[in-house]
Parts: C-alpha cells; structure tokens; sequence
C-alpha cells in the first residue's frame, strides 16, 4: 500500500497489536502449552519439589472411576442440555420471529437470566427448589406431585440442575435463531404460501435449511459450553449427591484446588481439551460437509 | 367477510402458542421476583410453611444480617474493580489491536490475526490450573493485578473490532494523515468514534462478564475481603445453608446492577450476542 512513503505507519501496527499478542501469549499460549508439561509432573499448589512422573498421571486416570463417573455425567449432560435448547429455541424462535410488541416483550424476557451469575441462578433456584421454603415445591405439591427433594436427589437432581442451566442460557439462543430467521427472504414464505405450504412444512424446507450455519454455530457453541460446565453444579450441589452431578471441570477443581495435585488436574484438563478438540473437529467436518449439499 | 374469519381463526389457533409463550415467561421472572419479594420477608416468614409470593411484611432485616455475616461491601468493591478495571483497558486495547488488523497492511498481519482467533478455541477450563500458577508463581495471588491482567486481552473483542473498522472508507483516515494527526491520533480522534456501538456493545458485554464470573476470581483470591460478589457470595451460601433471608438479599444485590445495565442497554446485549454468540 501507499504507507511505504510514509516510514512512521511501518512500526505503528505492530506497536497497536503488541499490547494484546503479548498478553494473549503469557495468559493464554504460555499456560495451554505449560498444560501439556505439567500433566507430566507430580507437583503440589506451592509448586515445591516438582517430580518428573511421565505419562504416570495419564496411567491414574485409567484406573481412576471418579474420572470414568466424571465423564459420563458431562457426555450425559451434553447429550441432554444441546437437544433439548436447541430444539426449545428453535421452536421458540419461530413462534417469535415477527417483530410485534408481544414477541419483543416476551424476547426481552426471555433474555433476561444472562444478567444472572450461577451464583444467582444457584441461590434462587435452590431456594425456590427447596423442599421446605421453596414455593415451586410447594405449588408442585399442590398439583399433587409427592414430596421428593429436588436438590438432594440421586436420579432427579441431575435433571433438576440441566433446567437450571437451559434456563440461563436459552434466552441467548433464541436471540441469535430470531436474528437469522429474520434474514429469511419473505419471497420464499410468499411462493410457498402459493404451493399451499403449512406452516410446519414452511419451517423444514425454508427456515431451518436457510438459518443451518446459524444452527450450527449455536449447537457448537452450547456443546462446547456443555463439556466445559462448572459454574452451575459449584454453585448448586457441588458434584452431589454421590458424585451424580459432578462433571469433568468440577472433577478437575477437587484435584487441583482441594487436594492440590496440580499435575494431576491438569493430565485431565489435557483429556478434557482432546475430547474438546475431537468433537469441534467432527462437528465441524460434518458442518462444512452439509453446507456442501445445499 | 372471509378474510376476517381467516383473521380470526388464526388468532384462536394460535391462543395455545401464546399460553406457552407466557408461561415459559413466567418460570424466567419467576425465580428473580420472589428472590426480590423474598429479600425483604422477616425471618419468620421465609421458613413458615406454606411459603408466602408476597411479603406480608417489608423489612431489611437481611440485609444486615448479610452485612454482619460476610463483608459484603467489600465484595461489592471488588467486584466493581473487578468489572471496571478489566473491562477498560481490555476494550481500549482490542479495540487498537482490532483497528490495526483492520486499516494496515503489515507484514505477518493474517498469520498474527489467525493466533487471535485460534486462541479464542482454548478453553478456559483447560488452562486455568497453569495460569493460576504462573499469575500466584509471580506474586499476584489475591491482588487487584492477578484478578485482572489475564482478562484484559479478549479474542473475540479483537475479532468484533476488526469487522467494525474494516468497512469504514478509506478516505476517512487518508484526510486526516495530510492533515498531519500522528498515527495514534487517527485512531484516537478520527476512527474510534465512527465505531462507537461496537465500543459500546463491548463494554457492555466485558462489565457482565467480569461481574458474572465465578471460575477465575474463586481460583485467584483467598482472603474473604478479596473476593468478588459472585464467588463470595456462592461460599456463603454453599457453607451456611440455613441463611436463607441473607442469601436472598446478596442475590439481589448481585442482579441489580446488572438488571440497569439490562435495561439501559439492552440493544447493545442483544446486538453482541447476536455478533459474537457470547456464552454465559
């Protein structure tokens, strides 16, 4: 470009994108890679005497039953939270597409848990869960439902908490599926009003292979989420009761920061990243390999 | 004649549709309005049975007990340090780094540009153990410096940053370089405000993050009057479970701010979301 006359814009980016390159690289590169080695070591929270272990830690955790346990809650919980939001968003979405004053009240609403921490989204919901002063307890009780405790259960409170995490979050959804149904082309609703097309059969053959990078994106970015979950069970149950809630991070939290073996934790974060990337990797193939088809 | 039978044949149809979408309304308001009405119900109350929507009484008795249980204040402190400390400078600089990747040609600019957007893919949960070694390994266990530093550079920001100045004309800033503003002036002065709602929508979006985050201010800080109000409170309420009534009245001061913020800037929260498909 014409900046070559002008020697003082040839230093000026690299001064402007220094500032973010250097801390991305201390607080995000450096301990990605110091990952990998530390899941090589024995080593504490004081970092005091590190060991050399090799890929003993790797060894632990095939033996190790919490991890196996930790594992198939957060597979659980991915298979059930990604369906169930994205099938209720997209549902949602179609049904409030129009922009009238009904639909942006209830999008508005339906916004609003982002603004709520888990820390929030935990105090509330257990207390309103809670088989004592909790008022849905007590409504549900009225509807007849037997006494059970929502939040100490071994087989419902697994449940009970997925809820609370689709609560905070498909708000979020929604916004983004509205958005794309709203760049729908009116003409192709309009030709297919003309071929006598359904309402349920306008949203299969227009909307939905219309929005599909949208789709997509959402259904990659909840799963992600999804095999990252830990705000929501640290600030509800814990991992409880008996470890039906506790998922790989949550897992990962107890070795590292309540019985400090650093290396440990992190050989798992190792496998969590691995499981990430294999699962972004195939998700994506098959993204690019369906958007060919249409 | 009919065509107003359509009319209304269509509205009954859809008289169902608008039962669920209300009612889905009403679980999402439901929790936060009875955590406020129930913020402000004497202790008696909260643990009668049947449990009451309304406050038959309005007293701010747990709100003190709050303040006399956990150092509340200080928690509100820190996490406004916390949201506002992180949030600007980390806004300004992406928005310098976004504006360099935008409006110069440099050499190495895409394969720099692919390093921020690859590291937007690590996640968080991943390198959390070793940065919180390196930030506590250099001395900034508990201080204002370990808590913000790692969330100044922010991918994505980079990434919403880049889209919102490269559309920009070029005339804009070949004007002002003959009117001799130095580099940084250009940016400053000149094509900073032209990008003021992607400014706005990034603020907006670093101040709830920051607020809401729980992970790394639980990892980073130990002293109770360095926590923030969400890891702080989410201690309280998980080692003392029978302080309902304060409970209540932290999670409501927790969600106030945010709720302003909501309604203030709601347009700027719907618009990143939609752009940046941000995850909480």
């Amino acid at each position: 470009m014409a900046n070559k006359k002008i020697p003082r814009t040839a230093i000026m980016p690299y001064l402007f994108v220094a500032p973010v390159l250097i801390l991305l690289f201390v607080f995000n590169i450096l301990p990605l890679l110091s990952a990998f080695i530390i899941s090589l070591f024995d080593i504490s929270i004081t970092l005091g005497q590190p060991k050399f272990i090799g890929l003993e830690n790797f060894i632990e955790i095939i033996g190790d039953s919490r991890f196996w346990n930790s594992l198939k809650i957060t597979l659980k919980w991915t298979a059930v939270e990604v369906p169930l939001q994205v099938i209720l968003a997209l549902i949602l979405s179609a049904a409030l597409t129009d922009n009238s004053l009904f639909n942006r009240i209830i999008r508005g609403i339906y916004f609003l848990p982002i603004i709520c921490s888990a820390t929030v989204v935990g105090i509330m919901w257990k207390l309103i869960l809670h088989s004592n002063i909790g008022y849905i307890s007590y409504l549900l009780r009225l509807l007849g439902f037997e006494n059970i405790n929502l939040m100490n259960s071994p087989t419902v409170t697994f449940y009970v908490i997925v809820f609370m995490s689709i609560w905070k979050t498909f708000g979020i959804s929604v916004t983004i599926f509205v958005s794309a149904m709203q760049s729908v082309p009116k003409s192709l609703y309009e030709a297919a009003e003309l071929d006598n097309a359904g309402k349920i059969r306008q949203f299969f053959s227009i909307t939905l292979p219309y929005i599909s990078p949208t789709l997509w994106f959402i259904i990659m970015t909840r799963l992600i989420s999804s095999l990252q979950v830990f705000d929501i069970v640290y600030t509800t149950t814990g991992g409880g009761p008996n470890f039906t809630t506790e998922t790989l991070v949550t897992y990962i939290y107890t070795r590292a920061f309540e019985v400090y073996r650093m290396g440990y934790a992190s050989a798992v974060s190792v496998c969590l990243f691995f499981i990430i990337l294999i699962i972004t990797v195939i998700l994506y193939s098959r993204m690019l390999k369906q958007e060919k088809e249409y | 004649m009919n065509s107003l039978n359509r009319k209304v044949k269509k509205i009954i149809l859809n008289i169902p549709i608008y039962i669920i979408l209300i009612f889905l309304a009403i679980i999402v308001i439901m929790p936060i309005l009875w955590m406020l009405l129930s913020s402000f119900k004497p202790k008696g109350e909260i643990i009668s049975y049947p449990p009451t929507f309304f406050p038959s009484k309005f007293t701010t008795e747990n709100y003190v007990r709050l303040a006399k249980r956990v150092k509340i204040f200080d928690f509100v402190r820190n996490s406004v340090i916390y949201a506002v400390f992180s949030t600007i400078p980390s806004v300004l600089l992406c928005s310098l780094a976004g504006y360099a990747f935008a409006r110069y040609n440099f050499k190495g600019r895409s394969v720099l540009f692919i390093l921020v957007l690859a590291t937007m893919m690590i996640p968080f949960q991943v390198i959390m153990i070793p940065l919180f070694l390196i930030v506590s390994g250099v001395g900034m266990y508990d201080t204002y410096w370990g808590l913000i530093l790692p969330r100044i550079a922010v991918p994505i920001s980079v990434f919403m940053m880049r889209s919102a100045f490269v559309v920009l004309p070029k005339e804009l800033e070949e004007a002002s370089r003959i009117d001799g503003l130095s580099e940084f002036g250009i940016f400053w002065r000149i094509m900073l405000p032209q990008v003021k709602p992607t400014f706005v929508t990034l603020v907006i979006l670093g101040v709830n993050a920051a607020w809401n985050d729980l992970m790394w201010p639980l990892l980073i800080t130990g002293d109770m009057s360095m926590r923030t109000l969400s890891n702080g409170l989410a201690m309280f309420v998980g080692t003392d479970t029978s302080e309902h009534g304060p409970a209540f009245a932290g999670g409501l001061i927790a969600v106030i701010p945010m709720l302003i913020l909501y309604l203030f800037g709601q347009k700027y929260f719907v618009r990143g979301t939609v752009t940046s498909g941000i995850k909480a």
